[in-house]
């Protein structure tokens, strides 16, 4: 349930957007999730339908892209995408922290953020 | 060809944002961990799904390292168990964190309870998070390691359903290993699952059953 605490900032974030601007109305926000986050798209556009009712960002959509995630190897200096593990139990390969080249540790250094990236709205 | 004449729209915008989400709990955890950092104060933020084993294990280290220092608990979890009451008997210093949502904790929440007590004679502070499986990068506390805690109860693809957890994880404890063959559960797949998430990620087995592994753990805790 995490999704609606971050459903909940993100709608503060946008709504003190509006009161600094003169907008009408709200069109559409766009999301950017990291794909190292686990953010479930689903869940978050589910808690800002309901949260965002009665407010200027009533009936906007919410469009969430994800963002790919880069690691970096401290012990070989791999820099790129993540080795992704593909017969885990779950619908999409999983990303790892196991470096494509060394078999290390690496460390993720993009795809772990959540940002508003544009929002679309009528003056 | 059919034309259609629309009314014209009042002006759309498009502005460009770049506005982080989880960038002012990661602010406020900086400042919790500096404030921590100030009084050498160690912080573990322990998390694992609900009956894992966190409130339980807390406990069985606050007994071991409570005479050599000063420790104590934050628990933001609120499930009322006896091994709650048992952290609270051993006299150490315990603030209940009661979030709004009964979501996770945050930075915020955390910052809050380090004003409510005296940090001054403190060494260690466990920080027992919502038994709730978010990844731990999300939301950090400005705690020093955090620690999952998986039981072998949870079945064998605990760790491949719940990856993000681990990613963030600086310590993985498999818990309830008493259990393991009546769960017939294979604790060494289990943790082959975590390295191929995490390749030197350090797993430690525990039993609260019977004690197995808990001296490593508080070893690996105040080396930490
Ligand atoms: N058999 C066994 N039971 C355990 C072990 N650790 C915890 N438990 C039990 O598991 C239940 C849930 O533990 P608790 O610490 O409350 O889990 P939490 O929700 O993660 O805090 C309790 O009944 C504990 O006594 C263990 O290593 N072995
Ligand atoms: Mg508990
Ligand atoms: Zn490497």
């Amino acid at each position: 349930m995490h999704e609606l605490s971050i459903a909940s900032s993100l709608v503060d974030s946008v709504l003190e957007f509006l009161d600094a601007h003169k907008v009408k109305k709200v069109l559409t926000v766009r999301l950017a999730v990291g794909e190292l986050n686990c953010v479930e798209a689903e869940q978050l556009c589910f808690c800002y339908t309901a949260i965002t009712q009665k407010t200027a960002m009533e009936n906007s959509t919410l469009e969430i892209e994800t963002v790919a995630a880069v690691v970096q190897c401290p012990r070989c200096d791999y820099r790129g995408s993540p080795k992704y593990w593909e017969d885990a139990r779950s619908a999409a390969p999983i990303p790892t922290l196991e470096c494509p080249k060394c078999q290390g540790t690496v460390e993720p250094i993009q795809g772990n953020d959540c940002a508003i990236k544009t929002i679309q709205f009528v003056a | 060809m059919i034309q259609t004449i629309e009314a014209s729209p009042d002006e759309i915008y498009d502005i460009e944002l770049e506005h982080s989400l989880l960038e002012a709990n990661a602010k406020l955890a900086k400042e919790n961990r500096s404030l921590l950092d100030r009084h050498g104060i160690a912080s573990i933020d322990v998390m694992g799904a609900i009956g894992s084993g966190k409130t339980t294990l807390i406990g069985r280290l606050v007994e071991r390292l409570k005479d050599r220092l000063g420790v104590a608990v934050f628990n933001g979890d609120a499930t009322i168990s006896s091994d709650a009451d048992l952290i609270a008997r051993q006299n150490v210093p315990v603030v209940q964190i009661a979030t709004v949502n009964g979501c996770h904790l945050d930075a915020n929440l955390v910052g809050k309870a380090l004003r409510k007590i005296d940090l001054t004679k403190l060494k260690l502070i466990f920080i027992e998070n919502i038994g709730n499986l978010i990844c731990p990068a999300e939301f950090p506390l400005g705690s020093k390691a955090r620690v999952v805690v998986v039981s072998v109860t949870e079945g064998q693809y605990m760790v491949r359903k719940h990856p993000h957890m681990f990613l963030g994880a600086d310590l993985v404890v498999v818990n309830k290993i008493d259990l393991a063959s009546a769960m017939e559960v294979s604790i060494e797949d289990l943790i082959a699952d975590v390295h191929k998430l995490k390749p030197d990620l350090k797993v430690i087995r525990t039993s609260c059953k019977n004690g197995v592994g808990l001296d490593e753990l508080t070893a690996s805790l105040l080396a930490i």
